[in-house]
């Protein structure tokens, strides 16, 4: 607003014109930070709030809110604590035989109301997994509640919720923890080594249950002088239900409650030894842990992950040699055809949509027998932007360098991987990450081509994971994914910011 | 000569490996799927050639006809909100002030994440019970103190404008320091008129859209924008303006600051800056980006095949998803339809990117 200067009225002193100019300058800098800060909470506002809600028991709640217990300082450490209660472990949680875990609930009973303790129990939880499992074991079926009052401050009762997990030996000896085998005649366990061996049920309370178990159960085992016997399962929740009587209300606990029904009279807790990771990272394990391929038994999730980074990587080398070598053959070698080539095999070829070659394609690597990882890379082996972006490159690297690696004797094979590509590092790189990027978010092709759901890449699991719980609401789970499929690509941009500002070109083309 | 020869054997052997793979998952394709457009195949078959026969069922096909009606409304106005959007953003960011890298990677997030994953969460945030109706429900509730502030504000620039002009100082209507002491003002009067009970907070049942549901915007008793797709528009901008905008601060960077000095000499308004130099020294610029939109947004596919059996399939259907869906319906797939779908389709992108080449030729695509 230099304009401003020249109509400032003659009798305006210097000093006065020179404050107004250099306020007018402050305010406008403080609008357009103000202008920045908002915009950043529309592009990242989203991302934000995805991510906390995430984290919540119940990302749909009405009206949300910011109050999280699962960042609360305090509730961690109660979490923590319940967890090495229940386990012995602070970080995963869950009951092992043999522990107690004691969890307080404060109710308060006005004069007229009654007086009793709350109903306290154990209820069943199953995993709403992608294909049925087995049924694990479950807390309620094992474990004894004891309810015991320990305070009392005016109207307001603090009763003690004990939880015992029995232990279902009478043997002693190094305990040891392994998963339950395919059924046959006798029950059998596989130890963390890969060693099969049978399991004794030395008790009558551990006979009563042994049909209940179920392969793939995880259990406690005691090593002494009669063999392996079964100590008891391991559970990963302990999902406990408090009610009160009409006219009572829970006032506090020891971690805030999953639900809340009946007008606050009874209360869920979906977990009461969660261990930190159980607890403000629930829906991030619940994404690893529930997502079980029914035939091996591994978590799916896991694997999009590892079939995503495979893609990803099996790209970029693909991409780092073979870009290379056509983008500077494009940008530095005078041969027939080169100009066709460049038009027809580069910008023709990312100006038609990829649908026209889905149909080909997919007969193609269906006659192949490559519907899977190797066939989408093959199909993708060398992307045309990534031509183009080395071949920019190439072209504005000093023919110098060429000129005297030629006056030395060194063949054109030589001239190009001793002296060119060395110096094509900062290119590299930029290539090298947007095909990361390009693999780690493509959409189309992996579910165009990948159809067992084990060799799926993140993308299309989560797809999947719409399809599948979307309906029931769970957002929970499909947040966690969106975020865990996320992390890796942040990570990239962060490091290698400068690179993705450079050559955005590659991802305004996507849908 | 022979060391031409030569060259042009390393040359080919270079390009092998690219050349190979386009020819045989692109152009070779690109010859099946033209084969293909023209006969009977179903996945099952052998193709046999029955003309132009596919080309007229899928004209004729209500579903297609939306898919095109779609594709074409969501190309034009989401090419167009971006265009404009990155540009305002642009211009905004080419201030040179403290923080401005932050701000730039911070922006950019959206453009690195993948699309299934940003659809996820618009899904979950246009929920009937989500994020977008409870801030709608508590822009209603807060509604008379928001519009109360607005009014304030107004009315105390005004009256700081006309005083300094009385003065004699040459304020303008938007002048940052004036409005800043203005906004202070209007918080002043709003707190104080909230405080005292004159107006305040409304109660106002919650917003209770349902955004993913057959509901459309009709101009004329024709059905011209579904409102889910009104969602993906809203989340494809958010998506893209990011890295649009890039692509116009690297050309304002390329705009001699002479153009500017010289219209600050001749007293152009802010305004008048932006229209009369800044946006016709773009042009090469803005015609690739509106070329790149055009071919991104034509080819939409992730948002609609993510959000898949959310929506009422009529209200999202794209070409692309169209040619996906025929390939893979259950049965025998009308593959051939699909075929001619794809084609059609790539035809419209050539076209338009022809268009944009022949009659606004710049340096830039």
């Amino acid at each position: 607003m230099t304009a401003a200067l020249e109509q400032v009225p003659a009798h305006q002193t210097p000093q006065a014109r020179d404050r107004w100019l250099a306020r007018r300058r402050w305010a406008r800098a403080g609008w357009l930070y103000a202008f920045m800060l908002v915009m950043s909470f529309f592009f990242l506002g989203p991302f934000v709030t995805g991510l906390l809600s995430s984290l919540k028991d119940n990302p749909n709640e009405y009206p949300p809110t910011l109050n999280i217990p699962q960042l609360t300082p305090q509730f961690i450490g109660r979490a923590w604590s319940l967890g090495v209660q229940g386990s012995g472990d602070g970080w995963q949680g869950g009951l092992t035989p043999g522990r107690q875990v004691s969890f307080e609930v404060s109710v308060k009973s006005p004069p007229g109301a009654p007086q009793t303790p709350p109903t306290v129990a154990l209820f069943p939880y199953q995993p709403v997994s992608l294909v049925a499992i087995a049924r694990q074991a479950q807390a309620r079926d094992y474990a004894a509640l004891k309810t015991e009052e320990v305070a009392r401050s005016g109207d307001t009762r603090t009763y003690r919720v004990t939880v015992q997990s029995p232990v279902l030996t009478r043997q002693s000896g190094q305990t040891v923890r392994a998963v339950l085998s395919a059924p046959d005649a006798n029950l059998r366990a596989q130890l963390p080594g890969g060693e099969v061996v049978p399991v004794t049920l030395d008790t009558p309370e551990a006979q009563a249950k042994q049909y209940e178990l179920n392969e793939g159960q995880a259990v406690e085992l005691v090593r002494g002088a009669a063999g392996y016997t079964l100590r008891g399962p391991l559970f990963e929740r302990t999902p406990l239900q408090v009610d009160v009587q009409r006219g009572q209300s829970i006032v506090g606990s020891t971690l805030p409650p999953s639900d809340r029904q009946n007008f606050g009279r009874s209360f869920a807790y979906r977990n009461v030894t969660p261990g930190v990771l159980g607890y403000s990272f629930n829906n991030y394990r619940r994404a690893f842990n529930e997502t079980r391929d029914s035939k091996s038994g591994r978590s799916l999730f896991f694997s999009w992950v590892m079939n995503s980074f495979l893609y990803a990587f099996l790209r970029v080398a693909a991409a780092v040699v073979f870009c290379s070598l056509a983008g500077y053959a494009l940008a530095r070698m005078t041969f027939p055809g080169k100009n066709l080539i460049f038009l027809g095999a580069v910008l023709f070829v990312q100006m038609v949509p990829s649908q026209v070659n889905l149909v080909s394609n997919y007969v193609l690597l269906k006659d192949l027998n490559l519907l899977n990882i190797w066939g989408l890379w093959l199909s993708g082996l060398v992307a045309a932007g990534g031509v183009f972006l080395m071949k920019q490159f190439f072209e504005g690297m000093p023919r110098e360098l060429e000129e005297s690696a030629a006056i030395d004797g060194a063949s054109t094979l030589t001239t190009f991987f001793r002296v060119m590509l060395p110096q094509a590092g900062p290119a590299l790189i930029a290539l090298a990450i947007t095909q990361f990027q390009g693999a780690w978010n493509d959409f189309f092709w992996p579910l165009v081509i990948l159809r067992e759901n084990s060799s799926f890449t993140l993308t299309v699991g989560l797809s999947n994971f719409r399809e599948l719980y979307g309906g029931q609401g769970d957002y929970g789970l499909i947040l966690a994914g969106a975020v865990l499929s996320a992390i890796p690509v942040i990570i990239l941009f962060v490091v290698f910011q400068r690179y993705f500002v450079d050559t955005g070109a590659d991802s305004a083309v996507k849908g | 000569m022979s060391q031409q020869r030569s060259q042009t054997s390393t040359a080919y052997l270079f390009l092998a490996p690219f050349l190979i793979t386009t020819a045989v998952f692109f152009f070779y394709a690109f010859g099946r799927a033209l084969y293909y457009s023209f006969t009977d195949f179903n996945l099952f078959n052998t193709p046999q050639l029955i003309g132009v026969k596919p080309y007229a069922d899928v004209l004729n096909d209500p579903s297609f006809r939306r898919a095109l009606g779609n594709s074409l409304v969501f190309a034009l106005v989401t090419t167009t909100l971006q265009t404009i959007g990155a540009l305002l953003m642009a211009v905004a960011l080419n201030n040179k002030i403290r923080g401005m890298g932050f701000f730039r990677s911070a922006w950019y997030m959206p453009s690195i994440t993948s699309s299934v994953v940003i659809t996820l969460i618009f899904l979950w945030l246009f929920q009937r019970r989500g994020i977008a109706n409870y801030l709608i429900t508590q822009w209603q509730i807060y509604q008379p103190l928001v519009l109360t502030f607005l009014g304030v504000l107004l009315a105390l620039q005004l009256g700081q404008v006309l005083w300094e002009r009385a003065r004699r100082l040459p304020a303008g209507w938007l002048d940052p320091a004036l409005a800043a002491v203005s906004a202070l003002g209007a918080l002043a009067v709003t707190a104080l008129l909230a405080w005292t009970g004159v107006v305040g907070a409304r109660e106002v049942p919650p917003f209770d859209y349902q955004y993913f549901a057959d509901k459309w915007i009709e101009v004329g008793g024709v059905r011209v924008l579904s409102v889910p797709l009104l969602v993906i528009i809203i989340q494809n901008t958010f998506t893209t303006i990011p890295t649009l905008m890039l692509f116009f601060l690297a050309g304002l960077q390329n705009i001699p600051g002479a153009l500017y000095e010289a219209a600050d000499i001749d007293g152009a308004t802010p305004w008048q800056k932006l229209t009369r130099v800044t946006v016709p020294m773009l042009r090469p610029v803005t015609f690739f980006v509106v070329t790149v939109g055009l071919i991104g947004t034509m080819q939409m596919f992730d948002q609609v095949a993510v959000i898949g059996s959310a929506a009422p399939p009529d209200t999202l259907v794209t070409l692309a998803y169209y040619v996906y869906s025929n390939t893979f319906k259950a049965g025998a797939a009308p593959v051939n339809m699909a075929s001619a779908a794809a084609i059609i389709l790539a035809l419209i992108i050539l076209a338009m990117v022809f268009v944009q080449r022949r009659f606004f030729p710049s340096e830039a695509t």
